[in-house]
């Protein structure tokens, strides 16, 4: 049983506190790979994170990590990392101190710790800084040296909880270019962020979440494709909107124009790809000044709105 | 279950060590990291030096004789003792009594209505005169409302007041010398020359029979004169060495800092009621030879030799008290309160606390785990304060060896008694953090405020029951139990202070354990005490432990 | 970095965008760009203020207002925890304890038992002294533990959340600030310390129904005794506030200031006992405010330092408490520590 059990098994496992629902009738089997956890703020990633972590009792249904109830017992978290969202360090320690004292509340010897230590440092690129304070890293190093932790005894689970918040693109390409690599390697890579192109740059297996329901899972070539199939909305910047859409509206891909404010063009379109395709022509050949194109739809809110059946 | 071999350990045990380990010295590091740590530390430090100091200075100045009964004063100022006054029957509160003073006898008087104001002789003079004197007698002093002249204290007469004996006399048991070398007085006093009685006043004069000469005994005799005499062995003993025992009348009486005092307790020679006047009953224990019960018959053994006995009851009055309000009451009180309470509830607030749930640890252990952390930081200074204090007290205190090594299983226990104090506050603290992350600070204080209160009521009545409500009165007990077993004479020190009145204030800052259910037994006054203490920790542990493995940690 | 992946043109420019190091924060800007514009609303709607400013008295009374109404009322007053505010209850209750006395008293009539309550109860020096200064229970139990919740987190709890920040982007200065705490916290504790007293005296004569004579005779010590209660009042606010304001945690400056009162009287018993010299209970506040208490009220003072020691020493200690405080809250940052 134990080798065949998935890493994460979750069978309809529900989670209200009082009157609020975290988690609603989730079912989910997650083993091997980079799996990204989508939702807005409030979706109930955190509520399954703590599920996963044995730091809440689900309400309902069952939660496995290796085919063990987290709740009632540790033993899984052998072979679990999990690196938080929340910013708290022991600022005083020195990375390498971190790392070992980790290490060793996983049953190592000192002697394996340090071994071990240095060489998740070194897999995170922080050896030469192993010495220096943690609470004297920058924001991206901090980050690392969390994931450091979680990755110290060699866990066949990691689970980040938005590892890339708040850090700069630097650190955010470091810090993806890790995960990736965990994931080559094997394991099981739990990630969540509220940002898709953060999830999308890292895996293509997400899971996205909306007020604590499951709302879609699988591969994200084939969820997007679901969105091309909805209306997408560009918003464009220009100095006389009217003039443009009139230019616009004739155009084939694009079916509605809308003036939501004094100075911007909405134009709908049931083919995103194509609409960008033709876009800049258009607006060269019309001659007006677009000062800016955004999409707002190109976003976690609208794609869940689509999912949700909002639109 | 997991059985992905990781030969990282070899056995449950050899991995739970490490992971205690692991606890247990993230917990001192974090606690190393605190400023309060150190702070509070440093306090318990400097009130240790404190007591040093004073002890130092104490043993600097010795232990100085101190006339336990109080008879080396001469409160009449007549050169003779308390305590020699007593033996001749004189009184201490008339200069004019002493041993071998005589009898005075009236002669004859100048009053009123004498015409003649005259008279010239060698005899005792009482009243209101003008002297010329070929000789006076300086010796013959009295209190202060005897009417006795001090003639070394005498002044010139002042001549701004007008007329002598019209306008002013002299004040009342004064002279004054005037300038023709002839004196004013107002007073008794003994004297050979002229004699005139002013206009309107009165003199006595007579003499005084049976004078003997009774050598003035120097203070000393009457200090440390009547000392404990016991053979070691069990009945009727004692020996009132300085006599006073069967004195009849008692005027007077000082306490220990030389203050006067009305000597209230009826004077009773068998005060034990043994049928034998002026002995001390001792009750030995036939087994062990300890002293048992000391019951003595009124001034008898009552000032013994301080070295002997004040300077050690002194000594372990010191050694006591430290280790109960120093150690017990004050450290094993306040670091708990500042260190303890927050070991789970700091990381919850600060939310670092997943790194360490997040690992492969029973919460239950966790708990157990940090305690021990901070256990480790504070026993660790308790032993070393105590050690030190008892390294330094034992050489220089009293005795003749050069170290005092029978102090030393004391300040163990003093140590262990407040190791066990700061697990079970410990415990409970951190339980309280635990269970009430929102109200547990302001019960921690409450709580605090009701053990500093019950540990001072347990020092002041140490069998109060109420008392056994709170942790401080067991660490207490357990105080007196240790000392009871290191040192089993303190019992008879005790007894002696009380039954001869010595002032050491060993017997109140010591008395034998009370919780031995009822068999006085120290070592059974320990049982009980550690089996509390334990208890206490042990529950709070245990409490904790299942009220956290249960909590969902938000 | 997938090459295969379905760019649509938004997701391409922020592609480039991030690869170029200006991230997808400058993604997220234009968002915020248009919350910009939806910004220039809210400038339409604020209206500054152009009243003239309350007379400083008033800007302070309602810092003081604050703290005080909280004790009664949590909307909108400083909030204190209903632990302190039951455990204040609860010592200004057995504060009054001798008035519940003084009742039965008057109830058992005259002879008797309500004879023999009113005389252990009724007004003299020692009862009055006793009522504000007696260290069992009142110094041991009551008066710190009140301090020490009430005063623990005056200043600590606006160190660790930032709030006095509140204060000082106002017209406020520290004075004042510091002043309005000092008071807020004098008045809380002499609520229950001096007024109790004050109803002790008063309940006294009523239910005694003693006359004017009596009221000659004990009003000198009453007053007396009324001094001693503010003394100990202040003295108590001083240091608590002192050590208030040096920590961060409101628990760890109550626990503070009954280490203080506790300590220096116990360490003070301790050598006193055992080597016969009081001098220590100089550092004792409490033994410096009972010594002065005693010749307030008249009673014979048990210290055998002559009182100007005292004086001076309770002086010292409510000038040292307030030099930390005052320099401790000159250096309070206005943001969160």
């Amino acid at each position: 049983m134990t080798a065949k059990a998935p890493a994460v098994m979750i069978e309809s496992a529900s989670k209200w506190y009082g009157e609020v629902i975290g988690l609603n009738d989730v079912s989910l089997a997650i083993d091997g790979g980079v799996t990204g956890v989508l939702g807005p703020n409030g979706a109930g990633k955190s509520t399954l994170f703590k599920l996963l972590l044995g730091r809440l009792k689900p309400s309902q249904g069952s939660v496995r990590l290796f085919g063990t109830d987290p709740w009632e017992s540790t033993s899984p978290f052998r072979r679990v990392g999990y690196v938080s969202e929340t910013e708290p360090l022991y600022e005083w320690m020195t990375g390498l101190d971190f790392l070992m004292t980790m290490a060793r509340l996983h049953g190592m010897t000192r002697d394996e710790a340090r071994e071990r230590a240095e060489h998740v440092l070194e897999f995170v690129g922080l050896s030469d800084v192993r010495h220096k304070e943690v609470g004297k890293y920058s924001k991206g190093m901090r980050q690392r040296v969390k994931i450091a932790h979680a990755l110290v005894h060699d866990p066949d689970l990691i689970i980040l909880d938005e590892p890339l918040h708040g850090c700069d693109p630097l650190a955010r390409t470091s810090i993806m270019s890790v995960i990736r690599e965990l994931g080559n390697r094997g394991k099981t890579v739990i990630v969540s962020s509220h940002i898709l192109e953060e999830i999308e740059r890292i895996t293509e297996q997400i899971v996205i979440l909306h007020n604590g329901r499951l709302l879609a899972l699988g591969n994200l070539h084939a969820i997007r494709g679901l969105l091309d199939k909805h209306p997408h909305r560009i918003l464009l910047e220009t100095e006389s909107p009217r003039d443009l859409a009139k230019e616009l509206i004739t155009r084939k891909p694009i079916y509605g124009v809308r003036f939501p404010e004094d100075g911007f063009l909405e134009i709908q379109t049931g083919d995103l790809s194509a609409a960008h395709e033709i876009l800049p022509s258009a607006i060269i050949e019309s001659g007006i000044r677009v000062t800016a194109v955004e999409n707002p739809d190109d976003n976690l809110d609208s794609l869940l709105g689509y999912l949700v059946g909002g639109g | 279950m997991d059985v992905q071999g990781r030969d990282l350990s070899e056995t449950v045990w050899t991995r739970l060590d490490r992971k205690a380990g692991a606890v247990i010295e993230l917990t001192i590091r974090q606690l190393r990291h605190k400023i309060s740590t150190w702070v509070v530390l440093a306090l318990g430090t400097i009130l240790m030096v404190l007591l040093l100091a004073f002890y130092i200075d104490s043993i600097r100045d010795g232990f100085e004789s101190i006339d336990n009964d109080g008879d080396s004063v001469d409160q009449d100022r007549d050169g003779y003792p308390l305590g020699q006054e007593r033996k001749y029957g004189t009184s201490d509160w008339n200069g004019e009594e002493y041993p071998g003073s005589g009898t005075y006898i009236y002669e004859g008087e100048i009053d009123w209505n004498d015409e003649n104001r005259e008279i010239s002789g060698n005899k005792t003079w009482e009243g209101v005169s003008l002297l010329d004197a070929t000789w006076i007698d300086a010796d013959y002093k009295g209190g202060q409302w005897d009417y006795i002249i001090d003639w070394e204290d005498v002044t010139d007469c002042p001549d701004t007041r007008g007329e002598l004996f019209v306008d002013w006399i002299p004040d009342f048991a004064t002279a004054c010398q005037l300038e023709d070398g002839t004196y004013a007085t107002n007073g008794k006093f003994n004297a050979e020359g002229n004699i005139t009685v002013p206009l309107d006043y009165y003199l006595t004069y007579g003499y005084v029979t049976g004078i003997f000469v009774v050598p003035k005994d120097p203070k000393e005799m009457y200090i440390d004169e009547d000392d404990i005499d016991w053979d070691g062995s069990s009945g009727s003993q004692g020996m009132d060495d300085d006599g006073d025992c069967l004195r009849t009348e008692w005027f007077t009486q000082l306490d220990g800092s030389g203050e006067f005092m009305w000597w209230e307790e009826p004077h009773r020679p068998d005060a034990n009621g043994n049928g034998i006047q002026c002995d001390v009953i001792w009750i030995i224990d036939s087994q062990t030879g300890e002293v048992i019960s000391i019951s003595a018959d009124s001034s008898v053994d009552e000032d013994p030799v301080d070295e002997n006995y004040a300077g050690e009851a002194s000594h372990r009055t010191f050694v006591i008290a430290t280790g109960k309000i120093a150690f017990v009451l004050l450290l094993g009180l306040f670091l708990p309160l500042f260190l303890s309470l927050g070991l789970v509830r700091d990381e919850t607030e600060r939310g670092t606390l997943h790194y360490l749930l997040s690992k492969p640890i029973h919460r239950g252990e966790f708990i157990l785990y940090r305690v021990l952390g901070y256990l480790a930081v504070v026993s660790v200074f308790v032993l070393v304060l105590s050690l030190v204090m008892g390294l330094i007290t034992s050489v220089i205190g009293p005795g003749e060896s050069l170290i005092r090594v029978g102090d030393l299983p004391v300040w163990l226990g003093i140590a262990i008694a407040t190791i066990l104090v700061l697990a079970a506050y410990g415990s409970l603290f951190n339980t309280i953090g635990l269970l009430l992350p929102k109200y547990g600070v302001y019960l921690c204080i409450v709580i605090g405020v009701w053990e500093f209160a019950m540990g001072f009521t347990t020092l002041i009545s140490p069998s109060s029951s109420i008392a056994t409500l709170s942790v401080s009165h067991w660490g207490l007990q357990l105080i007196d139990s240790i000392v009871m077993v290191s040192w089993p004479d303190t019992l008879q020190f005790s007894q002696m202070s009380s039954a001869f009145g010595l002032q050491t204030g060993l017997e109140w800052i010591w008395s034998p354990p009370v919780h031995t259910l009822n068999s006085s037994n120290a070592y059974l006054g320990i049982l009980t005490s550690v089996i509390m203490l334990i208890g206490v920790s042990v529950s709070m542990i245990g409490i904790g432990s299942a009220v956290f493995s249960k909590r969902e940690i938000m | 970095m997938t090459p295969e992946l379905d760019i649509s043109g938004g997701t391409t420019r922020m592609e480039s965008a991030f690869g170029s190091g200006d991230g997808d924060d400058e993604a997220k800007a234009s968002v915020a760009k248009k919350a910009e514009v939806k910004g220039s609303i809210y400038e339409q709607t604020y209206r500054p203020w152009r009243g003239s400013l309350g007379p400083r008295w008033v800007r302070n009374y309602a810092i003081f207002r604050h703290h005080v109404y909280g004790l009664f009322s949590s909307k909108g007053h400083r909030y204190y925890h209903p632990i302190v505010r039951l455990t204040i209850l609860i010592v200004f209750l057995f504060s009054l304890s001798p008035v519940a006395m003084l009742f039965l008293a008057s109830l058992g009539g005259q002879g008797g038992f309500g004879e023999i309550l009113s005389r252990m109860w009724g007004i003299n020096r020692y009862n009055l002294w006793g009522q504000v200064l007696g260290f069992f229970p009142r110094n041991l139990c009551m008066w710190p533990l009140l301090t020490a919740l009430v005063v623990g987190g005056m200043i600590s709890d606006d160190r660790r959340n930032g709030t006095s920040a509140i204060y000082f982007s106002r017209p406020v200065n520290r004075i004042d600030y510091t002043a309005m705490k000092y008071l807020s916290s004098a008045v809380v504790l002499g609520f229950v310390i001096v007024f109790s007293y004050m109803v002790y005296y008063t309940s006294a004569i009523v239910l005694n129904g003693e006359g004017w004579a009596f009221l000659i005779d004990t009003f000198p010590i009453f007053m007396g005794g009324l001094l001693a209660g503010i003394l100990l009042v202040l003295t108590y606010t001083s240091i608590g506030l002192a050590l208030s304001s040096i920590s961060q945690s409101r628990f760890f400056a109550a626990v503070a200031f009954l280490a203080v009162i506790y300590g220096t009287k116990m360490v003070a018993f301790l050598i006193e006992s055992t080597f016969e010299s009081s001098i220590l209970y100089l550092l004792s506040p409490y033994d410096g405010l009972a010594h002065i208490g005693q010749w307030l009220v008249g009673i014979e003072s048990n210290y055998d330092y002559p009182l100007a020691f005292s004086i001076v020493s309770i002086l010292l200690i409510n000038s040292l408490s307030l030099a930390l405080l005052t320099s401790r809250v000159s250096s309070l940052e206005v943001t969160r520590e």
